[in-house]
């Protein structure tokens, strides 16, 4: 039975209304996935065949990044990120509730940095342009500040959910990744 | 307000570590170092958050993606069990049977992953359940998958060798060639470690020709994807992102296809999970560049690499054996991806002043972080191998402790015998070190 796109674990953590977001944006980080491996694909075919085509490059760097930040916010809600250590999962009670909330504030905190930091960004990006497409930087860099609010949005609904259900349960699954390197 | 760099340097290094080990995110913690500590000089916020973007913003990096989702495709399509098989067709009948073929699949494995923690998930899948049928201690054998998944991070496709490369604007093939010796060097010293001192295990008989070559038979397709992604990197064929995606179209048009159709349906489904997967060392890499930006703007390298040729002078050995120890300690602490970015200035700043050769260095700084992967208090691999196998940390740290002088072993042969690091890079593809054609047109001259 293979297992179901939006994550179960943590679900006392989570507002069932923001599992198709959920889902969506799993859609989407595989959507770019297939994007990136088809057009670096085509881009080997034509290059080796003499017949390059230079906005490929292009297209291939932005389904990239955008793989990039879509992957980092859905993770946020997935609590899949790489961790250090969980030193605040060897605590209980009073000071267990305190980093539980704590740390979750700072990815809110970051997250809103993001978004804040990079809608400015986003606007200085409108006077540069990427070639060949000579389409202004921005659109690229409107990726920042959308990841931002979808980062400090789970986080605030990890942060409420868990003031009421309490963080413990599954969630403590040892934190730890198999992304790493 | 006026701070000092050192005491900026310090709040946002202390900073990092302690919400890294409270439980925030890597990427998260790196990232509000950078914040606080750009509160504090006159870089804009908006600057910072550019940085995140040139972080991402190489070539070489989106050779990641690429192989994580090999390892992926290969695992969720089971095809990886036919190397396990070839494995234990080669040296199932040695002393410490199953604990040997672990090693030598790990070889295999590594060559399609590049990745320590796959490595440790599939080693884990396939070797754990019929190594505890066979009596060996799950302390023993959370210890040796871990250790023999550090091969991953040495011979190519090497996730670490091509952030490396990529960071320090050193040749990744060189650098996956230079790796292979190493990597070597710490399989047959677990080969040797398993035989003289592992639990005997269940003998079998050795192999006859005839099973040795149905077992190969079964495994040539999937044997066929190291040679795709080492043969097209050296022959100038394909950049390693390239060949990542090469070897992604094989493995979706002629091995899945072939070993496995059933898992054609599930595709997607494994295309939606590595691509999750990926953007977390991805955005890790981000936040570490931006982290390590900052770190050269306020002349953190420079002091570091002070005090080091303070103590070294110029001699290479002794520059890299101090490296070595700062990164054992760093190692020891933080992901080694981020080691290196936030290093890096560090290293090329120490590779001039020594004249090292750069894919010699990046060689032993990768087998230096490889070690840390399996020691406290964060080892990321012995971390999830105990986590798969039901263990303690600290009774599979204690089981690992012997393979430790494996290790040691394998970091000195790569700082004191550099000849045997760089044999192949140079008769493979010599401009990876910094060879030049020879101005007859025949040979290379190398410094």
């Amino acid at each position: 039975m293979p297992e179901p796109i939006v994550q179960q674990t943590g679900r006392h953590l989570k507002w069932p209304a923001l599992d198709r977001l959920e889902r969506a944006l799993m859609i989407l980080c595989g959507v770019c996935l297939a994007a990136f491996v088809f057009s670096t694909f085509v881009d080997v075919v034509t290059r080796e065949t003499g017949h390059a085509l230079l906005w490929l490059q292009e297209v291939t760097s932005t389904f990239f990044i955008y793989g990039i930040f879509v992957g980092t916010a859905v993770a946020t809600r997935r609590n899949d990120h790489l961790f250090l250590s969980a030193l605040t999962e060897q605590m209980s009670g009073a000071p267990r509730l305190f980093f539980d909330v704590f740390n979750r504030v700072v990815v809110l905190l970051v997250g809103l940095g993001m978004v804040v930091f990079g809608i400015q960004n986003f606007f200085t990006g409108l006077g540069s342009f990427r070639m060949p497409s000579m389409w202004p930087m921005s659109y690229l860099y409107i990726a920042i500040p959308i990841c931002g609010a979808l980062i400090a949005l789970f986080s605030l609904e990890q942060i409420v959910n868990g003031l009421k259900n309490g963080f413990q349960s599954d969630a403590d699954h040892g934190h730890i990744q198999e992304a790493g390197v | 307000m006026i701070v000092s760099n050192a005491t900026l340097l310090t709040i946002m290094t202390v900073l990092f570590l302690s919400l890294g080990y409270l439980g925030v995110p890597v990427a998260f913690s790196l990232f509000a170092g950078v914040l606080v500590g750009t509160m504090f000089t006159p870089i804009t916020m908006q600057s910072m958050v550019a940085q995140l973007f040139n972080g991402m913003d190489s070539e070489a990096l989106m050779a990641i993606p690429f192989f994580l989702l090999v390892g992926e495709l290969m695992t969720s399509a089971n095809v990886v069990i036919r190397i396990a098989e070839l494995s234990q067709a080669l040296v199932g009948h040695i002393r410490g049977g199953l604990a040997q073929v672990t090693t030598v699949f790990s070889m295999f494995f590594s060559g399609m992953s590049g990745s320590s923690s796959a490595d440790v998930a599939v080693l884990s899948r396939t070797m754990a359940g019929p190594m505890a049928k066979e009596g060996y201690r799950p302390e023993f054998t959370a210890a040796l998958i871990a250790a023999a998944s550090t091969i991953a991070a040495l011979v190519p496709p090497s996730i670490m060798a091509v952030v490396y490369g990529a960071i320090g604007n050193v040749s990744i093939a060189g650098l996956f060639l230079g790796g292979i010796v190493p990597g070597f060097f710490i399989a047959i010293g677990l080969m040797i470690y398993c035989y003289f001192f592992g639990p005997a295990g269940f003998r079998r008989p050795r192999a006859t020709f005839g099973q040795l070559a149905t077992a190969g038979r079964a495994a040539a397709l999937p044997m066929m994807i190291p040679v795709i992604l080492l043969g097209g990197i050296l022959t100038g064929w394909f950049t390693p992102t390239e060949a990542g995606v090469i070897a992604i179209a094989y493995i979706l048009l002629v091995v899945i296809p072939l070993l496995n159709p059933g898992h054609m349906k599930n595709i997607w489904r494994d295309f939606i999970h590595a691509g999750m997967v990926y953007s977390l060392p991805m955005i890790t890499i981000a936040a570490a560049s931006a982290f390590g930006w900052l770190v050269a703007y306020l002349r953190g390298p420079i002091v570091v690499a002070g005090w080091i040729t303070g103590f070294a002078g110029n001699d290479p050995q002794l520059i890299m054996f101090s490296l070595v120890l700062v990164f054992v300690i760093v190692g020891d602490f933080i992901e080694p991806v981020p080691a290196i970015i936030i290093f890096m200035p560090v290293v090329n700043a120490l590779t001039e002043a020594g004249s090292i050769n750069s894919v010699h260095m990046g060689v032993v700084l990768i087998v230096t972080l490889a070690f840390g992967l399996i020691t406290p208090p964060y080892g990321l691999a012995l971390l999830m191998a105990s986590k798969f196998l039901n263990v303690t940390f600290s009774s599979a740290l204690k089981a690992s402790l012997p393979i430790y002088i494996i290790f040691f072993a394998a970091i000195a042969f790569t700082i004191f015998v550099p000849e045997a690091v760089l044999w192949l890079p140079k008769h493979v593809f010599p401009e990876s070190v910094g060879c030049f054609k020879a101005p007859g047109g025949t040979g290379y001259i190398c410094p």
